[in-house]
């Protein structure tokens, strides 16, 4: 996993519940946590603190990366507004993540284990988006697309009607577009 | 601590501290990251360097062996390995087992000299050894410790050398080993995958370059040789020459130049198909390489070996011309014996689908001397000096003097003169008589052609081969068909006979030989307003030579027409009897050179007697040419020969004296 997922994550715990609670995080998970952006670490170190986080949240694991994920978008749009600056919206943005990928992040981590997507035909208001990966990590990536739509001030729906966590053959996002957030709106949060 | 202190403050200070240490671990942790980055990042400019100059060398280098030194070198220094080696097919692009290039980078020298005289003598095969292994699995190989392989190629002699480590990969294009590249060090190495990757993108680099030369080669060669023999064509020739002229200067030696030209090459191309001339073409570039083979050996710098002819070069210039480039000659003897061999060579038959061909050549000689400034000069004097030898007979060989100049220059303006000939109308007919020996009457006349060149009448032989050579003798025959048709008619209507006055016409073999001749014939004849009968055409047997059966079908045409037909000179050509039964004829007519002799050769009596027999047996009628003589006449009527012209009667005349002459059509037949 990239050094970066850490330090996002220690973020997002940071800003939401204080820097105690994410040395807590650790020392339950028995992780010293020196994370480095550029490095790559193994993914079993952040599944444990993602347990652990769930434990203490009393919260199913997948509803912490779920958190996680939208929480950390805002953060990801400020340290790489590069990828956003061309975007108003989720639409536009996320059939570009392949390429942002491919293009930019195999530059810093050059062996990294990346999920891939693939847009299938829907309905006008919908993006139908399919998420590639071995390590299922399907509710971190529904976080991010909400994250997203944070960022863009956008109102979504996103449904996941299929999910290969439930034994299903593909884990499918159907997002669903509703009329722009008023500009001064609170952003949403957990 | 102030005793104040809450336990909050403890608690952040404990934070922060944890912080520090965590965010220097991390930072350390980045570092070693980026250290490592940074020598990959070396590591891959390096390689990319190695791959790139080795790429832009093999672009520029002039030579493939220049391009592997320059690999095996730069991959010395790139990996420090002490040794590098090339195997190399040196007969590219042929398949051929590879053989040390003697490319070395060897920095153990001279403690290694005993291995590397080993490898310089090997030839390598498939599985011979570990460089044979890498030949056979068309794979990189990496061996981590010689002294540790069992099989591994002459280990006690790398050993000696104290090497232990070594790879080697190979080059190839398509699915051909063309080199193979070793490398070994005093080191046991670990194999190095990244390395191996490298060397194998080095190998493709190296094929395309070695692939690229091998085109580029076939390229140059392609346009410095003849497709059909494989020899130098022209353009080579000329460099080669130029070269060889230059040398000689320098060196104080002469260099000749034979130029060889077929004499029927054009019947056999005409009579049997090109792709029969085009086989005739390779025998002859055989046969002359097989004679130049046997002269004494003189070593030629050129590039091209299977040119090279013990010495002399010979190149094919295009159609049934070849040359012979002869260097280090002392005396004129040293060409004219090789163009006695070739000529005696030539002469003898080829065997071209399943038929007896004959050829034979005539060959001009030119040697460098003082006041040649150029091959094209030498060339040029030996392309005289085999005309002269074509003119005099064919056959023969013959040394460039310079008054072949002069009659070269003469012969261009009679070429330039006769090519307008035609338009400014300045041929004419005159007409001989041919009188039936019988009774003295003309029973009709031969057209004979006469050229006014500049107000003075020149002679048939002087211009006829010329214009035969230069394919004018189409039209001007043509002409001379009609002309003489023309007349024919107007003759018939002044003096109207029981019997009409006949004309006839000379054919050139070019001219019989056309597709639509007959139609011609036929056109003539109805221009004129002639019955056919009236006309006779007179060919040469060599009109029916190459092809018989299509000569017999033109023949047979021309007499369903109503033509009478003759054979003109018979006796002096090939007379081939087995065809002259087949042949519809009229008429033979005997060469004036029997008749000539009639009086005191018995054999001339004897060869007329025979023709008289011949042509009474088959019906044919007899014509005696060139009877100047009553004595002559006298022995044509005892043996019955029906007809004759010549001097005697009367020469060939203006058509306005033929007028006059047939106002009393009989001539007189004795004394």
């Amino acid at each position: 996993m990239m050094g970066i997922v850490f330090n996002l994550l220690e973020a997002a715990v940071c800003r939401t519940y204080g820097e105690a609670r994410w040395y807590q995080l650790l020392d339950k998970a028995g992780l010293d946590g020196a994370y480095t952006s550029i490095g790559n670490y193994p993914d079993a170190e952040a599944f444990r603190i993602v347990g652990v986080a769930a434990e203490v949240l009393q919260l199913p694991p997948g509803e912490v990366l779920r958190w996680f994920g939208r929480e950390s978008m805002g953060m990801v749009a400020e340290r790489y507004s590069l990828f956003f600056t061309d975007h108003s919206s989720v639409r536009t943005f996320l059939p570009t993540i392949n390429r942002v990928h491919n293009d930019e992040v195999r530059k810093l981590y050059p062996g990294a284990l990346l999920p891939q997507f693939s847009f299938e035909d829907a309905p006008a208001d919908t993006l139908r988006m399919v998420y590639h990966s071995s390590r299922s990590l399907c509710d971190l990536a529904q976080g991010f697309i909400e994250g997203t739509a944070l960022v863009f001030k956008e109102q979504i729906t996103v449904e996941h009607p299929y999910c290969k966590l439930r034994g299903d053959h593909q884990c499918r996002f159907d997002i669903r577009f509703r009329e722009l957030m008023p500009a001064n709106s609170p952003l949403v949060q957990d | 601590m102030p005793p104040d202190a809450s336990d909050s403050t403890i608690a952040q200070l404990a934070l922060l501290a944890r912080r520090v240490e965590r965010e220097h671990k991390a930072r350390l942790a980045a570092e070693v990251l980026a250290e490592q980055g940074l020598r990959e990042l070396y590591q891959a400019q390096q390689e990319l360097r190695l791959l790139v100059s080795i790429a832009d060398t093999a672009n520029h280098a002039s030579s493939i062996t220049e391009t592997l030194r320059f690999a095996v070198t730069s991959i010395c220094n790139h990996t420090g390995w002490e040794v590098g080696h090339v195997y190399l097919n040196h007969q590219l692009p042929a398949p051929s087992p590879l053989r040390s290039a003697r490319i070395w980078n060897d920095n153990l020298a001279p403690a290694f000299a005993e291995l590397r005289d080993f490898i310089e003598q090997r030839r390598l095969v498939a599985n011979d050894g570990w460089p044979g292994r890498v030949l056979a699995a068309r794979q990189p190989l990496w061996i981590r410790d010689l002294a540790a392989e069992r099989d591994a190629d002459c280990w006690e002699l790398r050993a000696a050398g104290q090497l232990r480590a070594t790879f080697a990969f190979p080059v190839i294009i398509g699915e051909e080993v063309v080199a193979l590249l070793e490398f070994s060090c005093t080191r046991v190495q670990d194999e190095d995958a990244s390395l191996l990757s490298l060397l194998s993108k080095v190998g493709v680099q190296l094929g395309r370059a070695v692939e690229r030369k091998i085109s580029q080669d076939k390229l140059l060669y392609d346009a410095t040789h003849d497709a059909l023999t494989g020899l130098p064509n022209r353009q080579h020739f000329r460099q080669l020459l130029t070269q060889a002229l230059l040398q000689a200067q320098q060196r104080n030696t002469q260099c000749a130049v034979l130029f060889i030209d077929l004499d029927h090459f054009k019947l056999v191309n005409d009579s049997m198909g090109h792709h029969a001339g085009d086989q005739l073409i390779i025998h002859v570039a055989q046969r002359v390489r097989s004679t130049l083979q046997r002269l004494e050996p003189i070593r030629h710098p050129d590039q091209y070996a299977q040119t090279l002819c013990g010495g002399a070069v010979v190149a094919r210039l295009g159609g049934d011309e070849f040359t012979v480039l002869l260097e280090n000659v002392t005396t004129e003897s040293v060409p004219l014996q090789a163009a006695e061999q070739i000529l005696e060579l030539l002469k003898q038959p080829f065997l071209i689908n399943g038929q007896e061909v004959y050829s034979g050549a005539s060959i001009g000689i030119a040697l460098s001397a003082p006041g040649y400034y150029s091959g094209d000069e030498i060339l040029r004097d030996a392309d005289l000096a085999m005309y002269q030898a074509k003119s005099r007979g064919k056959s023969r060989g013959k040394v460039f003097d310079r008054g072949m100049r002069d009659q070269a220059a003469k012969r261009l303006t009679i070429e330039s003169d006769l090519r307008r000939a035609l338009p400014r109308q300045e041929f004419l007919l005159n007409y001989q008589p041919i009188v039936a020996l019988d009774n003295g009457e003309i029973i009709g006349f031969e057209a004979l052609i006469r050229w006014r060149r500049a107000g003075v009448i020149v002679p048939p032989a002087d211009f006829i081969p010329i214009a035969d050579e230069l394919g004018l003798i189409i039209p001007i025959g043509h002409w001379v068909l009609e002309e003489a048709c023309r007349t024919l008619r107007d003759w018939q209507q002044h003096f109207p006979r029981q019997q009409p006055l006949t004309i006839s016409v000379n054919v050139s073999p070019r001219q019989f030989r056309q597709p639509n001749f007959v139609s011609q014939v036929r056109q003539a004849l109805h221009n004129a307003g002639i019955e056919p009968g009236a006309l006779t055409l007179e060919i040469t047997e060599s009109a029916t030579m190459g092809n018989p059966e299509r000569a017999i079908a033109t023949l047979l045409q021309l007499r369903d027409l109503g033509v009478k037909l003759s054979i003109d000179d018979f006796g002096t050509g090939y007379s081939s009897l087995s065809y002259l039964h087949r042949f519809p004829l009229h008429a033979l007519k005997i060469d004036r050179s029997f008749i000539a002799r009639i009086d005191g050769s018995f054999q001339s009596f004897q060869v007329v007697h025979s023709i008289m027999s011949l042509a009474n047996n088959l019906g044919i009628a007899v014509v005696a040419e060139g009877i100047e003589t009553i004595e002559q006449v006298g022995h044509l009527r005892a043996l019955l020969c029906q007809f004759g012209q010549g001097y005697h009667f009367s020469r060939p005349l203006p058509q306005a004296d033929v007028l006059q002459l047939l106002t009393r059509p009989v001539l007189c037949l004795t004394r």
